[in-house]
């Protein structure tokens, strides 16, 4: 169930130097993203602490060069959830390199931003690995309000969530009060309609970025590597993959009860018990299972799964049950290509997923990094309900 | 318009008051930063400040600059400290001081007065912070660097699950520094789903001391619910293993137990019989006695 403990084979410092050689490098370059998958095995068995330095310092490499469409998904995945701050500085800077800036970024910076306004800190952007003493470094809140004024009048859309977030009581220093006027205006100028926008709550990222895969019929992976493997639900059943996921369309996301992130796993299970009642009102309640299965079988086990998913709502029966893997884990984890690293049993660092599988449990969408849409995946869901009926 | 008036009345009242603690904070502030005042006049112009009312930069920045110079009374020092602490929590008006508050903490980390260093560490790792979390890792792995002793490291660092303290923690169950060091480690341990066979021993070596028995088997009831009460049950058989230890096991059993099948369990209720008659201390015996009870025995 665990995988076995290794020594991390590259200190930090190599590391950093590493992701330097390859920024430095015009044909090596386009490889720094995939240093960004969390199942990168450099990130095995590492600290949350450290994997945040590492995953910053990818980041402020690609800046130097510019990101690409391939780059920009992560980008956006830190601005959607993250809450580190030395993360969404990295993020909100290296967005400004991104040659073509659009409105459809805005949204993703103004609820960073608000997001992390009340936990600004100061970070040193310049040094691997270097934490601030000081408070004439830079801070996430500074970057942010940086690339929305280098958004300019793309970002019109969420001018007036900034003008309320101006106005708010605290949270901001009379400096950053000043550095919000300086945005204010910097999306103002060129604005020729000069109308403000709608708020952030609903974006969805610009094309050429994939955060949805969908795979036709005869182009799905075979589920046969994991149907033997046993689950074990929140009433402490046991079930195989095989029989709870065939049959019918499912819906899986992954998550673990033990994640402080509140933007990923706990929005992700509450998310599914929204999408549980959306099913039941459309009268596929019966027909299309849900589960949240859990990236860490060893600690999470069955009256944990319980109360975790009661606390968010999500309605537990036949149909629906929040699993972990009795016995191969890591056969789940390959076949779903899960989005997630660890330290022993313990996750160091996690994606946000979501699948929807057919009636042979074969992975049809995949939902990635980016908040999903219930609605969208209950239609996914749907559809997939009516091919087979097809 | 009677009602008006009132309100009008109430809510020039509540802007007086929030005026006169203003001026009040100011004023404290204005002593506990002077240093011709006594160092006991300073801390107690430093609890007295209602720091969560104080709204300007000046006033942090120069109680930051109490805490952070090494030439202040330590007494003032960690008044400042507390104050700051106390103001932090009204996170609306902290919010635009939580920069510098931070800063200044890590500043402080290696302060040379030991009580100051600790308090610092707690608050950062308390906020999960990855530089205090560096430094008391850095110190675990080379005692010469540590800021704390490797206790307090360990208590600090159980903050945060996702510290890399385990392996850490495991290398000094194996070379305790002391004892503390050892029973810290294994409480940070607890929370770690691979250390579940090492609690399983601990908790059935008699030779073992009584409170790491008793952190072993907090831990497996976290980690492995089922195993703990089996061994519960196999301690509470065992007519050599020490009254309080079989009294953790009972706890263990009336609390997550199954009610039907102890109930039904002859060797075990006659054990816990066995306990409530004998020379084990009361409270003890109370325990067993509420256990029997249980099963109408």
């Amino acid at each position: 169930m665990q995988k076995a403990v290794r020594a991390s084979p590259m200190s930090e410092t190599q590391f950093a130097a590493l992701v330097d050689a390859i920024a430095a490098d015009p044909h090596q370059r386009e490889e720094l993203p995939a240093l960004l998958r969390e199942d990168h095995s450099l990130y095995d068995e590492r600290g949350a602490a450290a994997i945040v330095r590492m995953r910053g310092w990818v980041l402020l490499a690609i800046a130097r060069f510019g990101v690409s469409d391939a780059a920009l998904i992560f980008l956006l995945e830190e601005l959607d959830t993250g809450t580190d701050a030395y993360l969404l500085a990295a993020a909100a800077r290296a967005l400004r390199s991104y040659p073509r800036p659009t409105g459809a970024l805005a949204p993703f910076v103004m609820r960073a931003l608000a997001r992390i306004s009340y936990r600004d800190e100061p970070v040193l952007l310049e040094t691997y690995g270097e934490y601030a003493v000081s408070s004439a470094s830079t801070s996430p809140v500074r970057e942010l309000l940086t690339t929305l004024a280098w958004l300019g009048p793309n970002a019109r859309g969420i001018l007036r969530e900034l003008e309320r977030f101006r106005g708010q009581s605290g949270g901001l220093s009379r400096k950053l009060r000043i550095d919000v006027d300086r945005t204010v205006h910097a999306i103002r100028s060129g604005d020729e309609t000069g109308k403000p926008g709608t708020d952030s709550c609903c974006a969805t990222p610009p094309d050429g970025v994939r955060s949805v895969s969908s795979w036709p019929l005869n182009c799905r992976g075979d589920a046969e590597p994991v149907e033997s493997i046993t689950l074990q639900d929140d009433k402490g059943e046991l079930i195989t993959f095989n029989e709870f996921f065939k049959g019918q369309p499912s819906i899986v996301v992954f998550f673990y009860t033990r994640c402080d992130n509140p933007m990923k796993c706990s929005l992700t299970v509450t998310k599914l018990a929204r999408v549980q009642k959306m099913l039941e009102a459309q009268g596929f309640g019966d027909r299309i299972h849900t589960s949240a299965i859990t990236y860490d079988p060893a600690f999470d086990l069955p009256a944990r799964l319980r109360i975790y998913g009661e606390d968010r709502g999500v309605r537990m029966n036949a149909h629906h049950r929040m699993l972990r893997a009795v016995d191969d884990n890591d056969a789940l984890r390959r076949h779903f290509e899960l989005g997630v690293n660890f330290i022993g049993s313990l996750v160091n660092r996690h994606r946000i997923e979501a699948y929807v599988l057919d009636i042979g449990g074969r992975v049809a969408t995949c939902f990635e990094r980016i908040h999903w849409d219930e609605q969208q995946v209950v239609t996914r869901a749907i559809e997939l309900l009516n091919e087979t009926q097809s | 318009m009677a009602t008006k008036r009132k309100a009008a009345k109430r809510s020039k009242s509540a802007k007086k008051r929030g005026a006169s603690s203003q001026v009040l904070a100011r004023r404290a502030v204005s002593i506990a930063t002077n240093e011709q005042k006594s160092a006991k006049q300073r801390v107690a112009a430093l609890a007295e400040a209602p720091l969560a009312a104080f709204g300007n930069d000046k006033d942090l920045a120069a109680v930051l600059s109490v805490l952070r110079n090494k030439d202040e009374p330590i007494a003032v020092r960690l008044g400042a400290l507390e104050s700051l602490q106390a103001a932090s929590f009204s996170a609306d008006v902290f919010a635009p001081y939580r920069g510098d508050y931070l800063a200044t903490l890590r500043k402080v980390v290696d302060d040379p007065d030991p009580e100051l260093r600790q308090r610092a560490l707690g608050v950062l790792m308390r906020d999960k912070d990855g530089f205090a979390q560096q430094k008391l890792l850095d110190g675990l792995k080379n005692p010469d660097k540590a800021l704390v002793p490797p206790e307090k490291a360990l208590q600090l660092l159980s903050y945060d699950v996702h510290a890399e303290a385990y392996s850490v923690a495991r290398d000094i169950v194996k070379t305790p520094p002391n004892d503390e060091a050892r029973r810290e480690a294994l409480r940070l341990l607890a929370a770690d789903a691979s250390s579940a066979p090492m609690f399983e021993k601990l908790l059935r070596d008699k030779k073992e001391l009584r409170e790491i028995r008793q952190i072993s088997a907090s831990a497996l009831n976290a980690l492995n619910p089922e195993k703990l009460q089996k061994h519960a049950r196999e301690i509470l058989l065992d007519r050599s293993d020490y009254d309080d230890i079989k009294a953790t096991s009972l706890t263990a059993l009336a609390q997550f137990g199954d009610d039907e099948s102890l109930g039904k369990d002859k060797a075990l209720l006659e054990s816990v019989d066995r306990l409530s008659a004998g020379k084990a201390p009361s409270k003890y015996k109370q325990s067993a006695r509420r256990f029997l009870k249980k099963y109408d025995r």
